[in-house]
């Protein structure tokens, strides 16, 4: 099969990124300023501050060295976690669809389990500070239980993150594959063309139960509350990312506005046979669906308290549930 | 109910610690929790962070210089410490306070109550990870804060006892009093809108009920006071026993859950009753002067003095010799509420261990009153060692 690859595609795929990057670092800011804090009855940060500056001004800071056994790995991971969603990305322009294995929803699962593993192995490279022992015996109860093995709270983070890969992103992957048991494909081509031709799944009750479980999936996987488990402030803090600092910090910020963003393109490519194409009306589509889908999120997240593993698990267990139902539905 | 309780022998999976410094805790202090698959098995909380000697720097000051630092111990109950300072050099001394006094004093310390719940009820739901009820409930407190400035000059320290009545600041005139009145009339109807969405919120409720529970018989045995013990059904408050709350009708209230549930509702229904208790204080308000000026300083022995604050008992107890303060000894309510903490935490999830320390209404930096220091072969050191390494 020959592939056609010109100038204007790869131009139109760059300045798409640009867009979505730009559109990325602006969404954290959106959902702080225009949904949370309205809802709160405050005004709320800039617009610009918690995506944009806090990036630019997180690359002129001073670097610290974490506690690490492999800093140079621990320091990595944001930046695989970078090129994980970049990847999703770029499988998701049409001008990649004719590399049908790259544009396909296996690869998109790959590159997305890429991503959770990274926040695995974050954890488990991080012992900051804030679990240090204290160098003296502790009296106050007796010192009843010397001598332990400490875990960090990076640890428990990291824990959760392998808990979170193994049952958490059920119901995301399950919502991913509804379109494909619809379109009888795999590939983000025919499941845009099939869309095109016989109307959106979002139309279909399949694809409406998809919808609700693709965004409780979306929710887990950007650690949103009330899923944010794997950084709860009530005990791990920051989790996986505490000891990132400087310009890894800054891709930590980029990934996430830029994950916002692509999950939304994902949801346009699925369920509704949108394909992200630059300088037509399909591309405002696109940044619409990727703005709506964050709203919703912060206001989901603004009336919720976090989730412990009470709730955590039933609402799992039930939201793939409602997956597995579609599925089936989409199947016959 | 047995006691939950982690045995000794119990193979323990790990520690986890948190603090000094944790985005959970207002305060400096470091909770050890042992744990099993996140499930805590036992809790050791260790305070001493913030330790100031307050006690220390007040024997051989002045009466009431001395009583001016303690409004120090404390950010949130500032006024209950001056007041229970004064009290306690005003039962030493004899004195006989103008009854308008007191009705200021019970005006003010009931808005001290208040402030206090809802900090509390606003730290609660920030520990839930609900930032917008926790938002809303600093909303509400804001309109108390506004009134403790009006009355007492500061937001924070606003104390207004001092011995013989209170201050000539703190005076109320028809102004303040509708101002007080239109305050309170504000309070309560947004606490009852809150506590109204808050007991109707499904997810919450599973987040709090039946977590961080506390059995009544292990609350006595850990001598907990205040709100704290009254939400496992113990109806124990100390107010009754103070002569400045005869002339008023309210009601102790109790909850039986003993959980989470149970320590945030109780603060509620108490908003309600200290609102109450404003109100008849401002309908009754004797004329008259406000302070008594009459009385003579002499040396006292030990003088002891509890009061019923906001989170529990509160004990000042000091001597008086020559209008200097001796022997000063302060036990704040959280001292007495750190085992129940401790307690609360067992059998429940990492992520809730937190929320059983807030729920006791922790207030560390206040306890912190004395410290002991070992040596690294774990001997601990007498006074003549410590101070032969003093130079």
């Amino acid at each position: 099969m020959a592939y056609e690859i010109s100038l204007i595609s790869i131009l139109e795929v760059i300045l798409t990124l640009i867009i979505a990057l730009f559109i990325g670092v602006l969404i954290p800011g959106i959902e702080r300023k225009y949904v949370q804090a309205r809802i709160q009855q405050r005004i709320g940060p800039p617009v610009t501050s918690p995506g944009l500056w806090a990036s630019v001004k997180f690359l002129f800071k001073e670097n610290i060295r974490p506690n690490s056994p492999a800093p140079g790995l621990y320091k990595a991971m944001p930046i695989l976690c970078f090129i994980a969603v970049l990847a999703v990305f770029l499988a998701l322009m049409p001008e990649n669809y004719q590399f049908m294995a790259f544009a396909s929803l296996i690869a998109i699962v790959g590159f997305l389990k890429v991503e959770e593993i990274a926040y695995v192995l974050m954890g488990s490279l991080s012992k900051s500070v804030m679990s240090i022992n204290l160098r003296f015996p502790d009296h106050a109860k007796g010192a009843e239980r010397p001598g332990l093995l400490v875990s960090s709270i990076e640890d428990i983070s990291s824990n959760r993150s392998l808990r979170m890969i193994i049952f958490g992103s059920f119901p995301l992957y399950l919502a991913l594959f509804i379109p494909a048991a619809l379109s009888k494909s795999i590939y983000l081509g025919d499941i845009v063309a099939y869309q095109q031709a016989n109307g959106p799944f979002l139309f279909t009750l399949a694809g409406i139960i998809g919808t609700v479980v693709f965004f409780i999936g979306y929710m887990i996987l950007l650690n949103e509350y009330p899923f944010s488990y794997i950084k709860a402030k009530s005990d791990v803090i920051e989790g996986p990312y505490m000891e990132l600092a400087s310009k890894y910090r800054t891709f930590v910020y980029l990934t996430r506005g830029f994950l916002i963003f692509t999950l939304g393109l994902m949801y346009c490519v699925l369920f509704l046979g949108v394909a992200p194409e630059l300088f037509s009306l399909k591309f405002i589509v696109c940044i619409i669906v990727s703005l709506i889908l964050p709203v919703i999120m912060a206001i989901v997240s603004a009336f919720s308290p976090i989730f412990t593993n009470r709730q955590l698990y039933p609402t799992i267990l039930v939201t793939s549930a409602f997956g597995a139902l579609a599925m089936v539905i989409a199947l016959f | 109910m047995e006691e939950k309780k982690a045995k000794k022998q119990e193979i323990i999976e790990t520690e986890i610690q948190m603090g000094t410094v944790h985005p959970a805790a207002l305060e400096p202090y470091r909770v050890r929790f042992f744990v099993e698959d996140e499930i805590i098995k036992d809790a050791e909380i260790t305070i001493g962070v913030n330790h100031r000697g307050i006690e220390r720097i007040m024997e051989g000051l002045p009466v009431e210089k001395a009583n001016m630092l303690t409004e120090k111990i404390c950010g949130i109950c500032s006024n209950s410490h001056t007041w229970n300072s004064v009290r306690t050099a005003e039962i030493g001394l004899g004195v006989e306070l103008p009854e308008r006094a007191v009705y200021i004093r019970v005006i003010v310390g009931e808005l001290e109550r208040l402030h206090s719940h809802l900090l509390y009820l606003g730290h609660g739901c920030e520990t839930l990870a609900h930032e917008t009820f926790s938002m809303r409930v600093f909303y509400i407190r804001e309109t108390i804060m506004e009134l403790l400035g009006m009355i007492g000059g500061n937001r924070v320290q606003y104390g207004c006892s001092i011995i013989g009545g209170v201050r000539p600041r703190c005076e109320l005139d028809d102004n303040r009093i509708r101002r007080i009145l239109d305050g309170m009339d504000l309070v309560e109807k947004n606490v009852a809108e809150f506590a109204d969405r808050f007991v109707h919120d499904s997810i919450v409720l599973s987040r709090i009920t039946g977590t961080g529970y506390i059995p009544q018989e292990q609350a006595l045995k850990l001598a907990v006071t205040g709100p704290t013990l009254r939400a496992t059904g113990v109806k124990r408050d100390l107010r009754t026993d103070m002569y400045e709350y005869d002339n008023f009708d309210y009601d102790i209230i109790t909850q039986d859950t003993a959980d989470v549930k149970a320590q945030l509702l109780m603060r509620v229904f108490e908003i309600f009753e200290s609102i109450k208790i404003i109100r008849q204080a401002i309908r009754d308000l004797p004329e008259g002067k406000i302070t008594d000026r009459s009385w003579e300083m002499v040396d006292t022995g030990l003088i002891e003095s509890y009061i019923e604050v906001p989170r529990g008992t509160l004990y000042h107890s000091y001597a008086i010799e020559d209008g200097r303060v001796r022997h000063s000894i302060v036990r704040t309510p959280s001292m007495t509420n750190i085992g129940a903490m401790q307690y609360a935490c067992i059998d429940n999830h990492i992520t809730d261990g937190q929320l059983c320390i807030v729920q006791c209404d922790p207030c560390f930096t206040c306890s912190d009153r004395a410290i002991e220091v070992y040596d690294t072969k774990n001997n601990k050191l007498d006074k003549s060692i410590l101070q032969s390494n003093i130079h």
